[in-house]
This record gives C-alpha cells, sequence and structure tokens, in this order.
C-alpha cells in the first residue's frame, strides 16, 4: 500500500509480509524488510520494537483517507492511497466546488463577538467569528471565499470542537 | 500582629493551589481549597483536607466572587486566605475586606497594594526617590497632544500603554506622530470602554529588552531582603515562557548594587511579604525599574531551587508575624534553575487552546527535575481558566546541566488529549542564542523561533515515516486479527471525544 507522510510529504510504501505468532510481525517498507516485535495491540493502540528502539503509537483519528496517530507523543497524518486520493481530489476540484459549506470550529469556546453576519461576502481566512477559551480570543476564520449563508451560533454560546458554526457558499 | 495561623483557605485552583496545600500540610496548617462546577474533580479538591463548592465554572462567578470567598472562609474557620496568584492575588478590596472580617491575607496588606497596583503612582514615587525609571510621562495622560510633544522631548520609538493593563495588554510601540496619533485614540478608547476613563501613559521604547526582577520578602517589622534575580526575557506576546535564576548577564556587583534598589523600593511603598520588583534592562546594561508585583509570582520556584528557600512557607511566617529568620548575607546563590510553563496551547496551530479530557500522562522524573501540575490521567484541561497545565523546573550545577536535565524532562513529558507548547520549549533548550545566553523580550520573533520550530517537527516527521508507517500497519494487522473493523470503529467513535490532539488543517 502506498502512504503519504502529511508532515513531510514523503511517500512511503508498505506491506505486511507476514504475521508470525510469539508478536513478531515482518514489514515490508520501501523495499526492505524489518522483523518487528509487536509488544502491545489493541484497536486504537499499538507498542513495539521497531530497529532495535521502543515506540508508542496512538491513534487519535482515521477515516478511509487518512490516519492521525500520536507516535511517540507526537501527532503525524498518514494519509493513505495518496494517489488514488490525489487524482480524485484534481478531477473533483475541476468540476464541482471543493469541501463542504460548513465553518467548523477546531476549538471550544464561548462566542464573544460575530464579526460578519449573513450575507457577507467573505474571503478564505477572513475572520467570522471570535471565541474566547483560556483567556484568549480566537478567530474562527473562513475555509474558503463565498457568501455567507447562516450563521449558527448567537454572542455568548458555547461551542465544542468541529461544531459547525456558519454556511458557507 | 503575631497569630497563630492553623489553617488556610487557598482562594485558587491548578498548580499553585497544590503548592500552597502542600507548604500547608508541611506546616501542620488544614488546607482548605474551594472550587467551581468545573473543578469538582481537580486534583487540589482532591489533595486538599478540606474543599467547599463556591459557584459555577465562570471565575467571575467563583474564583473571583469575593463574598462566596469570604463567606465560605468564615463557614470553614479558616484563619487566614492565600491569594495564589491571578485571580484576587492583587485585589486591593479583596485583601480589604479580608483585614476587616478578621482574617489575615497572605500576601501585602491592601494600603501598599494600592500602590503598587497603581503603577503611574508607584513609578513616581520611585524617580522621587532618585530609583532609575524609564523615561516617560509623569502621570496619566488623556489628552493625544500631551502625550505628543512628550514622545517628541523622550524621542520615538514610545510605548502607549494602559494605567490599568496588566501581563502586556493594552501596549502598543509607535514610531512616529502620525501613528501616535491614531494609536492613542484606539487605545483611549479601549481604556475608557474597560475602566470608564482614558487613562494612558507614554514612555521610552528601549531596545533588546531583557526582563529581570528581584525576588522580596518583607516582614511587618520592616526587615527586607531580597533573594536574588530572575531572568524572564523569554517571552511570547509579553507572557513569560521561560524564567531562569541566575540571569546570564547580572554579575555579583550588579546583583548586589540592584537587589539594594528593589530593596529600596519595597521600603517605599512599606512593601510586606513576597513582592519583586520587576526591571528592565536595555542593551547598554542600564537597568530601570518597573513595577512591584504584590504576588507570588508562577516562576518563585527557579528562586527556590537557588537558595533552598520555600517562599510559600515563608509568605506563611510572615504573615503569622514572625520576623525573617536569615540576613541578607546568609543568603547564598546556589547553582542554576530554569523553569518551561507549559501551557495547553498548539503552538503549531498559532497557540490555539487547547482543552479537553487527559487520557495517559507522564510527568518527567529525576535528578534535579521538579514538575509543578494538576494533570492526572482523567483530569480535565478547561476552557474557563487560564492555560498553564504544568511548570517543569530544573536546577544544575550550571546552566548546562540545569538546559540538560530540561531536555531530558521536556522528552518524558507526555499528555495524552490535549496539545503543549513543550515542542517551543525543546527548540529553545537547543538553540544557540539560548545556550549563549543572547536573550531578549523578542526573542522569539528575533530569531524566528517558531519558523525553526516547524522545521525540526518537519525533520522528526522524516525520520520517524517509516516508524509511523509501521506503526499504521501493525495496528491494521491487529484489526484484522482480532475481528474486523467494525469493533474498532465503534470503539474509536466512543474513544474520539477526549482523543483529540492533533492538528486541522483548516477552520479556526
Amino acid at each position: 500500500m502506498e502512504f503519504k507522510v502529511a508532515e513531510s510529504q514523503q511517500e512511503v510504501e508498505g506491506e505486511v509480509v507476514h504475521s508470525l505468532s510469539e508478536g513478531l510481525v515482518i514489514l515490508k517498507i520501501n523495499r526492505k524488510e524489518y522483523r518487528v516485535r509487536l509488544l502491545k495491540s489493541g484497536t486504537d493502540e499499538v507498542e513495539f520494537i521497531f530497529e532495535n528502539s521502543f515506540h508508542h503509537a496512538k491513534i487519535l483519528r482515521s477515516n478511509s483517507s487518512e490516519t492521525t496517530i500520536l507516535l511517540d507523543g507526537y501527532p503525524l497524518t498518514i494519509k493513505k492511497h495518496f494517489r488514488f486520493a490525489d487524482l480524485i481530489y484534481k478531477t473533483l476540484s475541476s468540476t464541482v466546488s471543493v469541501g463542504n459549506n460548513n465553518l467548523t470550529s477546531q476549538i471550544p469556546g464561548r462566542v464573544v463577538n460575530i464579526v460578519l453576519n449573513a450575507g457577507s461576502v467573505v474571503k478564505a481566512g477572513d475572520s467570522v467569528i471570535i471565541l474566547e477559551s483560556m483567556k484568549m480570543q480566537v478567530a474562527i476564520k473562513a475555509h474558503k471565499d463565498g457568501n455567507i449563508r447562516e450563521i449558527k451560533v448567537k454572542q455568548g454560546t458555547t461551542v465544542g470542537r468541529y461544531d459547525v458554526v456558519a454556511i458557507i457558499e | 500582629m503575631g497569630r497563630v495561623i492553623s489553617s488556610i483557605l487557598i482562594a485558587n485552583r491548578g498548580e499553585i493551589a497544590l503548592r500552597i496545600i502542600r507548604a500547608s500540610k508541611e506546616l501542620g496548617i488544614k488546607a482548605i481549597a474551594v472550587y467551581s462546577d468545573e473543578d469538582a474533580r481537580s486534583l487540589h479538591v482532591k489533595r486538599a483536607d478540606e474543599a467547599y463548592h463556591i459557584g459555577p465554572s465562570a471565575a467571575s462567578e467563583s474564583y473571583l466572587n469575593t463574598k462566596k470567598i469570604i463567606e465560605t472562609a468564615t463557614t470553614a474557620g479558616a484563619d487566614a486566605i492565600h491569594p495564589g496568584y491571578g485571580f484576587l492575588s492583587e485585589d486591593e478590596s479583596f485583601a480589604d475586606t479580608c483585614e476587616k472580617k478578621g482574617i489575615i491575607f497572605i500576601g501585602p496588606n491592601s494600603k501598599a497594594m494600592a500602590v503598587t497596583g497603581d503603577k503611574m503612582k508607584c513609578k513616581s514615587l520611585m524617580r522621587k526617590a532618585n530609583i532609575p525609571v524609564i523615561p516617560g510621562s509623569d502621570g496619566i495622560i488623556d489628552d493625544v497632544d500631551k502625550a505628543e510633544s512628550i514622545a517628541r522631548n523622550i524621542g520615538y520609538p514610545v510605548l502607549l500603554k494602559s494605567a490599568f493593563g496588566g501581563g502586556g495588554r493594552g501596549i502598543r510601540l509607535v514610531k512616529d506622530e502620525n501613528q501616535l496619533r491614531q494609536e492613542f485614540e484606539i487605545a483611549a478608547a479601549e481604556s475608557k470602554a474597560a475602566f470608564g476613563k482614558a487613562a494612558l501613559y507614554v514612555e521610552k521604547g528601549l531596545e533588546r529588552i531583557r526582563h529581570i526582577e528581584f525576588q522580596l520578602a518583607r516582614d511587618s517589622a520592616g526587615n527586607t531582603r531580597h533573594l536574588f534575580e530572575r531572568e524572564c526575557s523569554i517571552q511570547r506576546r509579553h507572557q513569560k515562557l521561560i524564567e531562569m535564576s541566575p540571569s546570564p548577564v547580572v554579575s555579583a556587583e550588579t546583583r548586589q548594587q540592584i537587589g539594594e534598589i528593589a530593596i529600596k523600593a519595597a521600603e517605599i511603598v512599606n512593601y510586606l511579604n513576597a513582592g519583586t520588583a520587576e526591571f528592565l534592562r536595555d542593551k547598554e546594561g542600564n537597568f530601570y525599574f518597573i513595577e512591584i508585583n504584590s504576588r507570588l509570582q508562577v516562576e518563585h520556584p527557579v528562586t527556590e531551587l537557588v537558595t533552598g528557600l520555600d517562599l510559600v512557607k515563608l509568605q506563611i511566617s510572615i504573615a503569622q508575624g514572625e520576623e525573617i529568620s536569615f540576613k541578607q548575607r546568609d543568603l547564598k546563590m546556589h547553582g542554576c534553575s530554569i523553569e518551561c510553563r507549559i501551557n495547553a496551547e498548539d503552538p503549531f496551530y498559532d497557540f490555539a487552546p487547547s482543552v479537553g479530557t487527559v487520557g495517559q500522562c507522564n510527568l518527567p522524573q529525576g535528578p534535579g527535575i521538579r514538575v509543578d501540575s494538576y494533570l492526572y490521567p482523567g483530569c480535565t484541561v478547561s476552557g474557563y481558566y487560564d492555560s498553564l497545565v504544568a511548570k517543569i523546573i530544573t536546577w544544575g550545577q550550571d546552566p548546562q546541566e540545569a538546559r540538560s536535565r530540561m531536555k531530558n524532562a521536556l522528552r518524558e513529558f507526555s499528555v495524552e488529549g490535549i496539545s503543549t507548547t513543550v515542542p517551543l520549549h525543546e527548540t529553545i533548550m537547543n538553540n544557540d542564542d539560548f545556550i549563549r545566553g543572547d536573550l531578549s523580550t523578542d526573542y522569539l520573533d528575533r530569531l524566528n523561533i517558531l519558523d525553526v520550530m516547524r522545521r525540526e517537527y518537519r525533520d522528526m516527521s522524516k525520520r520517524n515515516a517509516l516508524v509511523a508507517i509501521a506503526a499504521i500497519l501493525l495496528q491494521s494487522e491487529s484489526i484484522r486479527r482480532t475481528g474486523g473493523d467494525f469493533s474498532a470503529m465503534k470503539k474509536s467513535a466512543r474513544a474520539s471525544s477526549w482523543k483529540n490532539l492533533g492538528r486541522s488543517g483548516s477552520g479556526v
């Protein structure tokens, strides 16, 4: 299978060659074989010895196209089948508008200011809503160019992570 | 004066509440915690001898609710209140209320606090006593023409500051007259909205500033000591990130000289208990007094590690009316200490606040390492309060050893469920200017430290690419062997709400 590490843009090929008993797994990564000792495995967590060093990985988020893991404490995002995904993305983007219309909050917080109202024209990166969290004010910025069709929150309301705060068409 | 304290109500939360609980218990004093709705499961509640609920999660209705806190202290029979830092710690009316109710406020009295809290008044007192202060307006300015004439006199660039700001809020750097006129209007409006009057002042903008402060202690008999300096020049948006003692640029001679000035400053305002005299040092090596912080500082542990003193216990003994037991000449500085403030913020994502439930967490250990933190597996990091979740403080014989230990500690620090500023600290610990001690308050911008951090992270991702792929393959293999995707997906969906570490490419 082909993978791509989002942070470093590296392309890596990898597959499971053999899964032996006693926690020994043979992996083939970039055409080289590795004998890996699997110490602990769960649906969202693995511990293993790779090239004589211990590693712990936790799956933070996963869907069919990418997985975000916490590897030894640091988050990394791995895309799967990236060539295929890139191809679809390119094909779609020429005909259909990219992504969805939902502007979501990446952090929980309280709405302290609504900068732009429904009907406003926005450019990607414009501040739409200001949240307060941990005594800091943080702007939720438009994820794309368009028109604001609806603001889904009111001043003073509390929003959670990934909540939809506005619709931009 | 002179009343033995047998119970203390701690009007705070988080790591500082724990710090005060520990000191109280050492002294055999009953530690009484207070908590908001959000903090019912917080560590300070678990560690205290008694804990009282004081209101809803919002700080304004709980940790800032003077009336409720005083009521609780009375109900619980507390002899004293320790305010920690932040919240009510520098609120003179709170200190005054405590005094009137016969509760000992562990800190300065309300009179001293009224002076130190008014920065303008404090500065002008110091100027009269020949303590060097930054050239600027002598008093509050509400008129733009007057501001302009002062600025022309002392020379641009100048800083435009709100008289009631704090922690770096309301400070504007102005390069010329035009900009001054524009910024003055905005700053005046802000000040008016927040405090009801346009209270601004103008002062000279210094270059390559270092923030160096002296720890002070003064008892009710008037004995005043300084506990040497801390350098706190590494800041982001005027918030301290890293503190150390000693400062790489303070010689024994300077230490004595500025230490004596700090003592004089404490005497001028008739200070009581622990406090901090803050100075700025310009690139020519001149020191300017800026203010006295009338509280226990976040960074007090670095002073504790180099002096061997316990500042909270010292505060309690002074509050009981005892005299400071050591002379200035008894104090020795031993080794070197560094503190890194670990905030629940994502350094790769414009320091966006990161809140949530903590999964596994590992706090560092080992020689010369101290961690003051309220984190435990399963605890909550709330958006209601500030983002400081841990302080890592290391001690070494010399700066090199303290720094190596800090690198170890940062590597060992791990907490699932939230993002922290640890990667930024790791980058700084490896930075040449930091190692040489070439610091200034614009350090992060001057050296593009955030870009360096991102580059290092990318390099690390590159080095770990193969391991990451191995992890993904092993995980998919274990799912395949233990019964398919369905159960795994269900489990991951259930758990995902708190496993929210990581960054997302769009949105905020």
